[in-house]
């Protein structure tokens, strides 16, 4: 097998490139590609497909371009919008999973008081022994514990009540 | 019925705008509807001939012609003129056209393509006086991209080389022996036809 081009292919290939083939060929270049099996199937394989391709153009059912700008505009905002949200969507993970280690912490640190708060409201449900005084703690650990939240969540309730006032005065 | 054509106006927002054109979006992506326009009348027809015959499937050419095109907007590259940006979307839709046969075949509800073909225009077809359809139908992909890229669309081994992904050393032989095939075939079929080549 030989894979060396015959000399005439590249005219040939020019002249059924700009149609010209086979009609304003000259005689002596028909009579070559009559004989030459390479430019004979140049020809051939050459006027197929340009057929084909014209054919093929011309049935080709196309849609508006604006659609498909318009899709491609899309598309690009989408992708745009991924890789805005997804850092912030990371953030939020994060943020997420520290309060639950703060709240895991929190519950561990006091389960001691918990369980025995618990204890002593089940004594507390014995109906001889109902006293209200029980149920405030009595040692003044236990009176900051109960305290602090609560200043805080006032605190934290007048804070928003501020901002809500300045935000419908604006 | 999708997000993107109920909220139009909410995605062409000032909201999305900083980041949807960042300043590093490549010169293709930010081609103008008239500019891509112009673009698409020039190109498309071409390549839905490609995607079709290659196929074999003019239904799976339309849907894969219009993912090239919103491919070839959304893609980063170069704005390096026009015979590039066309040899870009071939190898786009030569990409797509691969991935598709890759996948599991499923049964096409178009299976006549030559007849299609042959209803549109019939000239054409008398004028070459082959009938290419059936011929190609008996070539692997591969061999009917390289025809079609070399003699439907004139490309240099190069060109084909960097449409296709495969090796520049590696097409002239590919392409001498899938046209040397095609030929046999084209003549077989014209013998039977009692045509001329």
């Amino acid at each position: 097998m030989t894979l060396g081009p015959c000399p005439h292919e590249k005219e040939i290939a020019a002249m059924l490139a700009s149609g010209q083939w086979p009609h304003a060929a000259p005689a002596e270049l028909r009579a070559h590609a009559a004989t030459c099996r390479s430019c004979a199937e140049l020809a051939l394989v050459t006027s197929a497909f340009r057929a084909a391709r014209a054919t093929a153009s011309a049935a080709a059912p196309l849609v508006s371009p604006g659609i498909l700008w318009w899709r491609a505009q899309l598309r690009r905002r989408n992708a745009a919008l991924e890789r805005v949200t997804k850092p912030i969507l990371g953030a939020q993970l994060f943020a997420f999973s520290i309060c639950i280690a703060v709240a895991i912490a929190f519950a561990a640190s006091h389960a001691a008081q918990g369980l025995s708060w618990i204890a002593s409201l089940s004594q507390l449900l014995r109906p001889a022994s109902v006293d209200v005084a029980k149920l405030w703690p009595s040692s003044s650990g236990s009176a900051f514990w109960v305290l602090v939240p609560l200043l805080a969540t006032l605190a934290l309730l007048g804070g928003v009540a501020v901002y809500l006032a300045s935000s419908e005065e604006q | 019925m999708p997000l993107e054509s109920i909220l139009p106006s909410l995605f062409a927002g000032e909201v999305f705008r900083s980041a949807a054109l960042p300043a590093e979006l490549p010169p293709g992506a930010l081609m103008g509807n008239e500019a891509f326009a112009a673009f698409y009348s020039r190109s498309a027809r071409p390549l839905w001939a490609y995607l079709a015959r290659v196929s074999a499937d003019p239904a799976l050419a339309d849907d894969l012609m219009q993912e090239s095109f919103v491919r070839y907007l959304c893609a980063a590259r170069p704005d390096d003129g026009e015979v590039a940006a066309r040899r870009y979307l071939f190898r786009i839709a030569t990409n797509l056209l691969r991935d598709h046969w890759r996948k599991p075949r499923q049964a096409s509800i178009e299976e006549i393509p030559e007849e299609f073909f042959a209803a549109v225009s019939s000239s054409a077809q008398s004028d070459s006086r082959v009938l290419l359809g059936p011929a190609l139908a008996q070539l692997t992909l591969r061999d009917r991209e390289l025809l079609w890229l070399a003699y439907a669309e004139g490309y240099s081994h190069k060109e084909i080389a960097e449409v296709t992904g495969l090796a520049s050393a590696s097409i002239r032989l590919l392409l001498f022996r899938a046209r040397r095939r095609i030929a046999a075939l084209l003549r077989d079929q014209n013998a039977q036809l009692g045509l001329q080549p």
